[in-house]
Order: C-alpha cells, then structure tokens, then sequence
C-alpha cells in the first residue's frame, strides 16, 4: 500500500475580494506504507491544507490522492465513511477540533462506538487505555476541553485519532504544545506503535528535532511547492536548496545560552499566495539567485537517487 | 533596576470544590527584565498568565495572593480599570489564537477595536495596524487587514495576535507559546522584533514555553513550575548549566541528542501528577531518583541561594 499524491493544487477562492490563494501549486509525494514522512516548512506554505486533502476533509482542485490504489477522499463524498477510519487527522488547534460541549472522554467514546471498534462494555475501559497513553489521568475523562490546559488538549486529540486505530495517521503540529518529558513520551508512543502496526505517518512540524527523529524521508516546502525532498539524514545533514538551509540555520539551540542576537537569518518578505511571484518562489529572498530564477519555475530534480531538489543553482 | 511586577503567594482555585491549580507562586519582574516560564503541561503556567491580567475563565478564581504591578495591586483594581492596563500597559499573546481572535470579525476591526478602546496618541490608526502586521512577516498586510481569522494558517494567526500585543506599546508583555506554531526562520524575525522592542524602550516579558532553545537565548531569568508550583528559580546560565532541581534536570535530559542519533528519547519516569490532588509532601518524589523519606512527608519550601532559589531537600551540586 503507497499514498501517492500527484499533481495537486489547491486554490481558495474569496470571493468578496474577487482574489484566489494559490495555496498548494502543485505537490507530488508518495509514501510507503509503514513509513513516516516530515513535512517542514514555512508558515503558511500550505501543509495544513495538504493534510486536510489527504484525509478528505477538502477536495483538490486539480490532482488526485490515492492510498493504496483508492482515491482519497471520495470515501465521504459519497456517503462512505469506511475510509474515513483508515485516514485520521490530528488537527493542528486542538482548541478548534475538540467539540467544547462533550467532555473528553465521551469525545474518544464516540469514535469507538461510531467505528464499531469494542463492545459496548469495553467501551469505557478503551477510553482509559487510550488517555493513559497519552499520559492523561482517567479521572479527567469527565472534563470538557476548555477545562485542560494546551497541552493536555493536545494529547486528548492524539487519543482520539488512535482510537480510530487508523493505518494512516496524519499528524499536524502534534507535540508543539508538550513539555519536553512529555513530548519524548509521546514521540516514544508513536514511534512504537508504527513499529508495532506497521503504521503510515505524515509528520508535519516546525521542531526539526522531531521531524528528524521520527521521519524516514522529509519534505520541505515552499509557498506551496516542495522544494527538497529525501531521506531524513540526506536533507538534515547536507542540505541543499537555500530556504532548507535557512531554515536549519535559523533553529534556537539550547547548547547556547543567550549565543544569539536574533538578527533575521532570512531578508525580505514570504511572498503572498494570492499573488505568486514569476519564476522561483523564493528568487526574492535568496542568497545565490540569478536573473534566471525570476523567469522559470524550478523543477524539482533528482542530485541522487534519493534525494531532489528543486534549484538549478544548486544542480550546477 | 525596580520591580514592574510582584506576584506574592497566588493560589487560583477551582470555586465548586477549591480545588488547587495554581499553589502559592511568587516571583517578580524587574523593568526591562526577560523571564521564561518553563515547566511541565498542566503546572499552571497558563492560569498563572490569565491571573495577572484578572482573565480566569469562569468556574475558576483567585483564592489568596497579591499581583503588584507599578506598586499597584491588580487584584483590587475595579473591572474598568483593570481593562485600561490590559493591552494598554500590559499584553499577552495566547496559547490558542482562536481563544483572542474574534472568528466572525474581520482582522482590521480587531485591531481597530483596540486602538478604539484604548487612550493613545496615534494619529493614523489604519497605518499603524499595517506597519504592525508588516512587521510580523504578514506578506501583505492590506489583504490581511479584510480577512476573517479562518482565512488564515495557524502560523499567520499567531502572528497577527503578536502583532496585536504590540500595537499599543505595552510595558510588559506575557506572551504563552508565542512561536510554537511558526516555522523557525519567521520565529527568528519575531523573536527579533520583541528583542528589538525591549532595548528600545525597556519593555519587559514574561515567556512561557516548551521551547528550551528560545529560552536559553532569549530570557535573562527562567521560572520551573511543577504540579502547580515554582520549584526553581535561577539565571538562564545556571538553569542550563547546573540545574538545582531534579525535575528542571529531567526536563533538559528529555531533549534529543544534537546529531544523527535517533535512539529512543530519554523522558522523566512515571507520571505527571493530578493536578487537583493536595500533597503535603513534594510532588515530583514519586518521579525523583534522588528521593528520601523526608520528600514523602514533608514539602519542600521555595529557598533562596546565591543564584537563585529552589525548592528541594537534596538540590543537585549540593548546598541548597
Ligand atoms: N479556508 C481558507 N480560505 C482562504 N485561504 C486559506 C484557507 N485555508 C488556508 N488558506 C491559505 O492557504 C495558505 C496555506 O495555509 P495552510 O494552513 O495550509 O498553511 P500551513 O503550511 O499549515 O501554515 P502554518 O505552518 O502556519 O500552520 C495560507 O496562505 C492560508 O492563508
Ligand atoms: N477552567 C478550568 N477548570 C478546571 N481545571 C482547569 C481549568 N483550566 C485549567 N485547568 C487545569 O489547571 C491546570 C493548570 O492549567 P494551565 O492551563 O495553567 O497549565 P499549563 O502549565 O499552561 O500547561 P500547558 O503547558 O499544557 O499549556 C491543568 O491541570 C488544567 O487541567
Ligand atoms: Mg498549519
Ligand atoms: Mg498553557
């Protein structure tokens, strides 16, 4: 089984200011069944758009999401929720995604009982497990979500797609909010259970140290495009396109203590997906762009087998 | 320099059933001065945040304490009062932006809003809004300016609520998990401009956050709260380099290792306390490696050292 995704755009229209957001321009990716991919990038570059396609929430507009040979998505447009199951989506804004008038517990039951996944009896003790794992004491389980702090939100949504037991596990921004200990706890849980199950993840974070911990290849994405892609360490330790490189600059590290004056690592704006720039998204802001790179959109090319980059410059 | 801000032995309660989130937390913040507020999910740094600027949700309230901010104390400011102070000489910016962000109302009337209800010597309000969200990496702050929050990504929201923080100068700005949703490169160009604002007029900050990166490079002092108490105290170098308290040590063990190493990650044992339950002993004892009889019967009280203050029998490198 392979998610395979080609092709795709996605334009919001508005309307009342007669604009279009270009917010994906064409995005092709395929991941393996049982492998992690990272997907990093800018904010606003269009990865919680990709992962509300790949769990059907949105329809493309132009191009196709298969897993395993299935389009995706269509599962709900018609009325069938079988898919829906199989793909589970851990929304980025806990706050938003967590229905405030049912307590958590009764959140985590529904989806049990919807997916006809324990007895009626089990129900309960399901729910336990499944907030313990996330290190949530059962006695919260009557709370409703205004009542938890961030971070216990964010595990309460993490719980609940698990209980779907899904095969694909799309994760946006799943541990931003944790404390450290926390935070390895859960990375610790996920990276088990994709072991255990055989489990597919789409990882999408700004902590590199994450994405680099769990993913088998990354994706780096830029106003809507990927712009490097491979396998972690390739991307991680030799990156090549300028923005990877930026962005790997620009992380705070904890080994140095008050070693940073903050000036900006990356000059100039992010350009607006309602109005893309000609040529290479990133010509305006980048180090080593020629007067080429304003006229061509690049291809993202293969440097080795295993890993792409969309940049002439650096194909040189 | 003075103290901008004290907050003397705050507990915050649940009122139903009084039961404890926040448990008798003191610190100050001098004018100009950078603290972080790190600790674990649940400790009650958020409630903390909400309680200087009287902005408990309902259901919860402050049960004992004192908040002085310029020799004032908030607490028994009236409820007209205390909504001059809030945006105008204090900001926050909030955990979940959606929580601050009106979801009905265009962004531009947002932030007009608050010019509105404020007393300021602005003269073009729409200009200064703009030159606002430029300033927070918004490509182009006219279309932002006729958006609905839903419109918007998790990052670019975050930053439209920073620069909303900003926009009336505030002397102390709170800010909850400010960057977390931002990709490093624009969490740089933020950090910069709030490092830009502090120098040039002094500006103090409260941070809290998980992101011990930003931490050791951003803040002069760093406050660790556990099961709803400070239990350390200390500079940014000392928090790193010779952590006192066993949990603050556990927390910077659980960091991946720097490299291409990719082994399990290291965490604290055990579990998070509830954060209800009343302990007359110290919380992290049952999680501590380090523990005696002693912290299972007796609590620890906040003490101060030369660098800083910790609250632990058997503190890490010795003397407490
Ligand atoms: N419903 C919508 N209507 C209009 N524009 C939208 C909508 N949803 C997203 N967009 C726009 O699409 C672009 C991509 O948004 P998306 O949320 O996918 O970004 P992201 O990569 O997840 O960013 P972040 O890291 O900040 O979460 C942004 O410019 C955003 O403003
Ligand atoms: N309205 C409420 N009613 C009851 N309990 C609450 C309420 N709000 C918060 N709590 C509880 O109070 C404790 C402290 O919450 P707070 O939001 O301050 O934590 P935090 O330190 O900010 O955590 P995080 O890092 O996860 O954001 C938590 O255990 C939470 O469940
Ligand atoms: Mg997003
Ligand atoms: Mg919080």
């Amino acid at each position: 089984m392979t998610l395979t995704i080609r092709d795709v755009t996605k334009k919001y229209s508005i309307k009342s200011r007669k604009t279009v957001v270009n917010a994906l321009n064409g995005v092709s990716l395929t991941v393996e069944k049982g492998k992690t991919l990272g997907i990093v990038g800018e904010s606003g570059c269009g990865k919680s758009t990709l992962a509300r396609l790949i769990v059907g929430l949105e329809q493309p507009t132009e191009g196709s999401l298969n897993w395993s040979g299935a389009p995706l998505g269509q599962g709900v447009r018609n009325g069938l929720r079988s898919h829906h199951t199989k793909t589970q989506l851990v929304f980025q804004d806990p706050y938003s995604s967590l229905n405030p008038r049912q307590t958590i517990g009764a959140c985590i039951a529904e989806v049990i009982k919807t997916h006809k996944l324990r007895a009626e009896d089990q129900v309960n003790a399901r729910v336990i497990e499944l907030l313990s794992v996330v290190g949530i004491a059962e006695d919260m389980q009557n709370r409703f979500p205004h009542q938890l702090s961030g971070g216990q939100r964010q595990r309460v949504a993490i719980a609940r797609a698990l209980a779907a037991e899904p095969d694909l596990l799309v994760l946006d921004e799943p541990v931003s909010a944790l404390d450290v200990s926390v935070r390895a706890d859960v990375m610790n849980l996920l990276v088990d259970l994709k072991n255990q199950f055989n489990l597919t993840y789409i990882f999408i974070s700004h902590d590199l140290s994450m994405v680099r911990h769990i993913s088998d290849d990354i994706a780096v994405m830029y106003l809507g495009r990927v712009v490097e892609y491979g396998s972690w360490s390739e991307v991680l330790s030799s990156p090549k396109h300028p923005y990877t490189k930026a962005l790997i600059q620009s992380i705070p590290e904890h080994t140095t203590v008050r070693g940073i004056d903050f000036e900006n690592v990356l000059e100039g704006e992010v350009p607006d997906p309602a109005n893309l720039p000609k040529g290479c998204a990133f010509n305006q802001r980048c180090p080593i762009a020629v007067p080429a790179c304003a006229e061509k959109v690049p291809e993202l090319l293969e440097l080795t087998s295993h890993h792409l980059v969309a940049c002439p410059e650096v194909l040189k | 320099m003075s103290n901008l801000l004290e907050i003397k032995n705050l507990s915050v309660v649940i009122s139903d059933d009084k039961r404890v989130l926040v448990n008798d937390v003191s610190f100050e913040l001098k004018a100009g001065e950078a603290v972080g507020v790190v600790g674990e999910s649940g400790s009650g740094k958020t409630l903390s945040a909400l309680s200087i600027l009287g902005l408990l949700a309902r259901g919860l309230r402050i049960d004992s304490g004192e908040i002085n901010f310029q020799g004032k104390d908030l607490l028994k400011l009236s409820t007209e009062e205390m909504r001059e102070i809030r945006g105008n000489q204090i900001a926050m910016i909030y955990q979940d932006p959606m929580t601050a962000l009106n979801p009905v109302m265009k962004i531009g009337d947002q932030l007009m809003e608050v010019l509105d209800s404020h007393e300021h010597e602005i003269a073009d309000r729409k200009a200064h809004i703009l030159n606002g969200l430029a300033a927070v990496g918004i490509a182009d702050p006219d279309r932002a300016f006729d958006s609905y929050p839903h419109e918007f990504s998790g990052g670019m929201r975050q930053r439209v609520m920073i620069a909303m923080s900003l926009l009336l100068s505030p002397q102390l700005l709170i800010a909850d998990e400010p960057t977390t949703a931002l990709d490093v490169t624009i969490q740089r160009q933020i950090l910069a401009l709030v490092a830009r604002e502090r120098k040039r007029r002094q500006m103090s900050m409260l941070w809290i956050t998980h992101d011990l990166g930003v931490v050791a490079n951003l803040v002069d002092r760093v406050i660790v709260m556990y099961a709803g108490r400070v239990v350390e105290v200390g500079t940014v170098e000392e928090m790193f380099k010779a952590p006192k308290h066993p949990y603050t040590a556990g927390l910077l063990a659980s960091l991946p290792a720097v490299g291409n190493n990719r082994e399990k990650l290291a965490s604290i044992p055990g579990v998070p306390p509830k954060p209800w339950q009343v302990i007359n002993n110290c919380a992290f004892a049952p999680r501590c490696s380090s523990a005696k009889d002693i912290c299972f019967s007796h609590r620890p009280e906040l003490k101060n050292n030369q660098t800083g203050s910790v609250a632990c029998f058997f503190p890490l490198g010795g003397a407490s």
